[in-house]
């Protein structure tokens, strides 16, 4: 089918999603930060909100990285295997949305803005991968 | 938040100008000018969260308390929006001990203080190890080390019986007196009493070294029981307590420890003398005097009256310049003479007696002491047989004593050689009833002799040392008129010291600005230059 072509609006969301979660991680980062020497925040539950960030931004990079490949080549495969990869990030960000020690009505803010672009990615995805 | 009160102190009585106290009715609401607490909230950082604000309407007639239960919305991005951490925004309660974590609790906070770091975090001070080669001295107060334990110089402690375990210091003139318990009996059993027990352990160089310096005895001084004192020649011999026709002899009676020390902190040379004396059958206890005093290598002990400032109650230092005074001062060998060794003994003044009359105790004098004004006197008896010229000579010698000095010294450690740190006294004539009485007799006796000593502070304001500046000896006299025959006169002689504080008030001082030192290097532009 001659037709097929790599979903462009698809594509400008992972790009504006990679811009958007580099914000998103060095401002998390910084408001963690903040948050251990204005508030008492012991190591035992600093220890989980640092690590799982970290996990959540290497997610983050292979995700995008299989997204974009698989849209751009057309395959089913890696677009999958990136859909699921966004129910991990979406848990993240729903944790540090509900379940982090501190939440601030910035992380309400940042959480509720990536959630809103996992929401939409998943769909264009899912769309993807029936036209492909 | 409604239910906190910070101002309701007293129970079940109405606090004033609480408007939060439940025990307030509303006749006494009416009476309060102000509240003193006017919010209750919970912590501000949160996002919203329940405030109490409690208000006085004082427009109303009578005054009545608002109570109003508001929300409280922080604006800032970063107000707590929510928190899974339960101790996050109060207080930590303790944990209540059991029988599991009492042990560790125990540990924790059993002893007198107790921190948050655990005590792995305590600096080693173990693990630093000393420094095998670094070069010990001696220093102010640091206790002379001797081979087996220290230099001891037994004095009293609580009672007045002589304890062993004193300590000398090193730079530490001391003397005490006390007292040791012995007979007879016991007389070469008592080590305290033997030569030996002060003299046997040698002196460590420097603290912590394997060099040392053995006691020698200087002189040895024998004391007969009636008191009489006599220096012995060929003073090498050890003297052991032994007993003599009853008695005990060579008992130690004092001991005097000089030491001589280097301005590097070491000792040199330690030198003992001794007074020995005897006991006999009836007495039970002899009073031993110690005293310990320090020199340093090449000089002359020059007691000194303060370092450098004057301390009050030390003698003031005075002496003579030999070669007179337009001497010029550039002569480096020029060199003061402190005529009398003796500290007490350098500017005196007559000192008052129970007789009261100048001519029968003559030669009592007392010494100045800085800071003591004193005055002192006496009655002269004057009579037709007297003549004027040698009673004025007499008194003179009187008021002025043997040897005035003409030079005092500045500060408490002025040296012999240093010219400039000695002040010359003064010396002043006045003479009463100069006026009137021009025809009488130029013979004047004098009658009055006041040293006035101005000092001043000098140095910095946290450590200040007072130094002499001016020191003036003012001589009155009387005319002379003689009497006729038969006929006496008394009159009061003087002498006193003043001392006058003249120092000017403090000046703050200042450091040096601190100055850029900015400079491009030499080749900054280099194409170009």
């Amino acid at each position: 089918n001659s037709h097929q072509l790599p979903s462009l609006p698809l594509q400008i969301l992972f790009y504006v999603n990679g811009i958007y979660y580099i914000f998103y991680f060095l401002a998390t980062l910084a408001m963690i930060v903040y948050k251990s020497q204005a508030l008492s925040y012991p190591d035992d539950f600093l220890a989980p909100d640092v690590t799982l960030l970290f996990i959540m931004a290497v997610l983050e990079a292979l995700r995008l990285h299989l997204g974009s490949k698989g849209n751009l080549t057309e395959e089913e495969a890696p677009l999958g295997l990136s859909l699921v990869m966004t129910v991990g990030s979406v848990a993240g960000a729903v944790y540090f949305l509900l379940w982090q020690t501190y939440v601030l009505k910035a992380d309400v803010i940042l959480n509720a803005v990536l959630l809103f672009t996992y929401g939409l990615e998943s769909v264009l995805k899912v769309m993807a991968i029936a036209a492909f | 938040v409604s239910k906190l009160c910070v101002c309701d102190l007293l129970v079940a009585q109405c606090d004033v100008n609480c408007c939060c106290d439940p025990d307030c009715s509303a006749a006494e609401f009416s009476l309060f000018t102000t509240c003193s607490v006017p919010i209750v909230t919970g912590d501000s950082r949160l996002c919203s969260q329940k405030a109490a604000v409690y208000s006085l309407d004082v427009e109303a007639n009578p005054p009545e308390r608002i109570f109003e239960l508001t929300d409280q919305v922080n604006p800032s991005i970063f107000c707590i929006h929510a928190t899974n951490y339960k101790q996050a925004l109060s207080f930590r309660s303790p944990e209540m001990p059991t029988s599991e974590n009492f042990d560790q609790l125990l540990k924790q906070f059993g002893r007198a203080s107790f921190r948050a770091e655990p005590d792995s975090w305590k600096m080693n001070t173990d693990a630093q190890n000393p420094d095998a080669n670094k070069t010990h001295r001696y220093e102010h107060g640091v206790p002379v080390q001797t081979v087996d334990a220290f230099l001891r110089l037994p004095s009293p402690v609580v009672s007045s019986w002589c304890s062993d375990a004193n300590p000398a210091g090193f730079l530490v003139n001391q003397a005490t007196k006390c007292t040791r318990s012995v007979s007879v009996e016991e007389c070469s059993n008592v080590e305290a009493v033997s030569m030996l027990f002060y003299m046997n352990s040698s002196i460590l160089v420097v603290p912590k070294s394997s060099q040392t310096v053995n006691i020698t005895v200087r002189s040895v001084v024998v004391q007969s029981l009636n008191g009489m004192r006599t220096l012995l020649n060929g003073s090498d011999v050890l003297r052991l307590p032994m007993l003599w026709d009853e008695l005990c002899i060579n008992i130690v009676l004092g001991v005097s420890y000089h030491i001589t020390y280097t301005d590097a902190g070491e000792i040199i040379e330690a030198a003992a003398s001794f007074v020995l004396g005897a006991i006999n059958k009836e007495a039970l206890s002899i009073q031993q005097s110690f005293e310990i005093s320090f020199t340093q290598v090449n000089t002359e002990p020059v007691p000194l009256s303060g370092n450098p400032g004057y301390v009050v109650g030390l003698p003031v230092r005075a002496g003579f310049r030999p070669q007179g005074y337009p001497f010029p001062m550039e002569i480096p060998f020029a060199e003061f003479c402190i005529q009398n060794t003796n500290k007490y003994g350098q500017l005196t003044v007559l000192q008052s007696t129970s007789s009261q009359d100048c001519l029968a105790a003559r030669g009592a004098r007392t010494p100045v002491l800085f800071g003591y004004n004193m005055i002192s006197g006496c009655k002269l008896r004057i009579t037709a047989a007297m003549k004027c010229q040698p009673l004025a000579q007499t008194l003179l010698d009187l008021l002025k004593g043997q040897s005035f000095p003409e030079y005092v010294a500045s500060f408490g450690n002025s040296q012999a050689q240093d010219v400039l740190d000695w002040v010359p006294i003064t010396q002043l004539h006045t003479s009463e009833r100069r006026i009137s009485n021009a025809f009488q007799s130029s013979c004047q006796i004098p009658v009055s002799l006041e040293i006035e000593v101005k000092w001043t502070k000098y140095g910095s304001l946290v450590n200040l040392q007072a130094r002499i500046v001016n020191v003036t000896a003012q001589i009155s006299t009387l005319p002379w008129k003689q009497l006729p025959s038969g006929r006496e006169r008394t009159i009061p002689v003087m002498s006193s010291v003043v001392f006058t504080d003249i120092s000017s008030p403090a000046e703050p001082g200042y450091k040096a600005w601190p100055t850029i030192n900015v400079k491009l290097p030499y080749d900054f532009f280099f194409p170009f230059v």
